[in-house]
């Protein structure tokens, strides 16, 4: 298929909401050693909403989400979650999200119980108790038989499932997910992406940066692409029906480098 | 928030297959060490008893006092030389002593058994200097980078959990179950000493005490260097390098390069030189004497006893003044000798000092009584001693005894009397008193706020490290 780039133009057609549960101003992160990681980044998750970032490595995907989490200062703009800007505030930001890493090894001698009561507490979750892990651990699929096992012989997808289980627990009304189905075999990514529409549902926003098109186009409400840490497309799902996504990404990806060229 | 980080932190580090192995494997070692303390410890009573028994022994059967010319005295075992052996076993515990003279000690442990003196002993102090930095580095090395690696870092910094509180919770976490687990090693070690017979009394509980709390903080400043170097690397395979290269510095090279750069930077006179001055000083003296003796002249009697006893007292007053030049020549040339190795001491023990092992050595050296100063303590108590046996001696024999001298009996011709033996039981108990517990614990205070001080500081710097460490 042959596609226009300007067909799909960094839209005004996203739904607006006036009150983003994440959102990034301007973000603009340059390294000690002169790398420009992130440029001027611009974009906000609504309640309920899925943001799909897509992007080569070193696209500046997973720069936005340390951002976000403050694990490292903006040279300039500002990444807000519920409205409070991560590096001011950064412990009152990280109360309103929650996190799921691509690859968590949690606490290899720990059972899944013991990772998900210490994440949770650490979440400032107290009132938990274990019938209520067990709860959630069943919501992301984890069989009873392996909530008191030790994770050191969980697979990767059995990991992952707690580190959902955790973000779960913590009940923020944000979540920023990294690559978090790079690794996972076909049915535990459908798992994944099942569970992450129930919480889209529950109306929590989704932030979650991938190299998975056909995830991404699975899940996503909003789709952006990254490269060289440049946001240089965003568009809702819903305008994109129709289009083949890997070709729009690999037509903005060539058209982006053809920029640069010039 | 601390708690819980404290909590998780302790059931990790005890939970682990690493935690299991490197503990048994130390706990092993540390009851071993008091086992093989307390068994040392009675083989040395034994010979003591052995040694001191022998003594009198000899002098069973003897009729004199003149004829009792050398009387060995001897360092008793202390019941925590066994565990921190120090210098105690390099030194002579054997010293004849003689009314007059100068007094040396033999017979040390290494020179008697030289077998002991290649590998040395497994003590309590091998343990805590090897082992006990090993199990904290072992059990350290990853407490950031592994975190980091296993990225439940980033997830836990995901959470409003200021970095401040994380790093101090792992390190109270990590320290408190690794030292009380430490601590009922070391309590199983501690309750076989009373059951081996180790007579132990409240001064030897407070020392030891005092040598665990030492040791405590040498493993407390291995495991915040650990924490440190963890918070400065973003692998553990480089944290694990990096203090590997930290130990055998620190623990192998500096306390040996700095005595040997202190051999080097101050001299000391050799004993042979020292003893060749003495000894032709003596012979300086000596022939001055024999010229004194020359000279007499005595009363015109014909009285051969009275002749005898002018002539004896004649002697005693020409020993008497060669043995306090000779005296006061020795003391000087020790003195300056002394001097010398004290210098020379600071030197090497300063130097050292830049390695946590020389603080932990020194303190718990003093505190167990087996520092450098025991050889001297010993030596300075024997000599008090000397004075004693000389004035019993005088005070049996009426005359200055002992040295070289010559002494003339007259026995008249017809004059059998049935001579007692002397009772050797009635010569002066050598008693050996160690440092008090006050004493030791002031000699060891500096070395002791120098550990409390490293755990301080490669806290503090993991803290400040960790505040910017790259947790992405």
């Amino acid at each position: 298929m042959n596609l226009n780039i300007e067909m799909i133009p960094m839209s005004d057609k996203l739904p607006i909401n006036p009150q983003p549960r994440l959102e990034a101003v301007n973000l603009t992160k340059r390294y000690e050693d002169g790398l420009l990681a992130l440029d001027h980044v611009s974009f906000s998750v609504q309640p309920g909403q899925v943001f799909a970032m897509l992007g080569g490595n070193g696209a500046g995907k997973t720069t936005t989400i340390n951002l976000f989490l403050n694990l490292i200062e903006p040279t300039s703009g500002e990444a807000r979650i519920n409205g409070v800007v991560s590096h001011q505030e950064p412990l009152r930001a990280k109360e309103q999200v929650a996190f799921v890493s691509e690859n968590v090894m949690l606490y290899p001698n720990f059972t899944a119980l013991q990772n998900l009561d210490f994440f949770a507490q650490l979440g400032g979750k107290t009132e938990y108790t274990r019938d209520d892990y067990r709860d959630v651990l069943r919501r992301v699929g984890l069989d009873e038989s392996v909530h008191d096992k030790r994770l050191k012989g969980f697979s990767k997808g059995m990991r992952q499932k707690c580190g959902i289980a955790i973000a779960i627990l913590k009940d923020a009304p944000a979540i920023l997910l990294d690559e978090p189905t790079s690794g996972l075999d076909p049915k535990a990514g459908h798992d994944f992406i099942r569970l992450l529409e129930n919480l889209r549902d529950e109306g929590k926003a989704i932030l979650m940066s991938t190299h998975d098109i056909f995830r991404a186009k699975e899940i996503a409400d909003v789709i952006a692409i990254m490269n060289e840490g440049r946001l240089i497309m965003q568009e809702a799902a819903a305008a994109m029906v129709g289009h083949n996504l890997e070709d729009v990404y690999m037509q903005y990806i060539a058209g982006r480098q053809a920029q640069l060229q010039n | 928030m601390l708690r819980v980080i404290i909590d998780k932190e302790m059931r990790e580090m005890i939970g682990s297959t690493k935690f299991a192995l490197t503990f048994a494997v130390c706990a092993i070692l540390i009851v071993l060490s008091f086992y093989i303390g307390a068994a040392n410890y009675k083989v040395s009573v034994d010979h003591y008893q052995a040694a001191k028994a022998e003594n009198l022994q000899q002098l069973e059967g003897v009729t004199d006092w003149l004829m009792v010319r050398q009387n060995r005295i001897f360092l008793p075992p202390q019941p925590l030389a066994a565990l921190v052996t120090g210098v105690s076993n390099d030194i002579g515990r054997t010293t004849e002593v003689e009314a007059r003279g100068e007094l040396a000690s033999h017979d040390s442990r290494f020179n008697e058994e030289p077998i002991f003196a290649v590998f040395r002993f497994l003590d309590l102090s091998f343990i805590f200097t090897v082992v006990l930095s090993l199990f904290a580095i072992l059990l350290g090395y990853d407490a950031i980078s592994g975190e980091k690696e296993r990225g439940t870092l980033k997830l836990a910094l995901a959470n409003a959990v200021p970095r401040s509180t994380l790093i101090m919770g792992k390190l109270l976490g990590s320290f408190a179950a690794l030292s009380v687990s430490l601590l009922v090693a070391l309590g199983i070690g501690c309750l076989l000493l009373p059951l081996m017979g180790v007579p132990m009394a409240a001064a030897d509980w407070w020392r030891l005490g005092l040598i665990i709390l030492t040791g405590m903080l040498y493993f407390g400043v291995f495991l915040t260097i650990s924490m440190f170097i963890s918070t400065t690397t973003q692998r553990t395979s480089s944290s694990f390098l990096l203090l590997l290269v930290v130990w055998i510095v620190g623990v192998l090279i500096i306390p040996r390069a700095s005595v040997l750069l202190a051999g080097r930077a101050v001299d000391v006179p050799s004993v042979d030189e020292v003893g060749a001055k003495k000894a032709s000083y003596a012979s300086q003296l000596w022939k001055d004497f024999r010229h004194g003796m020359a000279s007499f002249k005595g009363p015109e009697t014909q009285d051969v006893e009275q002749m005898m006893n002018v002539f004896n007292k004649y002697m005693d007053s020409l020993t008497a003044i060669r043995d306090e030049k000779m005296n006061l020549y020795t003391a000087q040339l020790n003195e300056e000798r002394y001097n010398r190795q004290k210098v020379q001491q600071a030197v090497a023990f300063n130097l050292a000092r830049l390695s946590p092992v020389a603080s932990l050595t020194l303190a718990t050296e003093e505190l167990s009584g087996t520092s450098l100063g025991l050889k001297n303590r010993y030596y300075d108590q024997a000599m008090a001693y000397q004075k004693i046996y000389a004035a019993f001696l005088k005070e049996k024999t009426g005359m200055n005894v002992g040295g070289r001298m010559m002494v003339f009996k007259v026995k008249m011709d017809g004059e059998e009397e049935e001579e007692e033996p002397i009772d050797p039981n009635e010569l002066p108990a050598f008693v050996y008193e160690p440092p008090s517990v006050p004493d030791s614990l002031q000699a060891a205070t500096g070395d002791m706020g120098l550990l409390g001080l490293l755990n301080i500081l490669f806290f503090a710097a993991s803290f400040v490290a960790f505040r910017r460490y790259d947790a992405r």
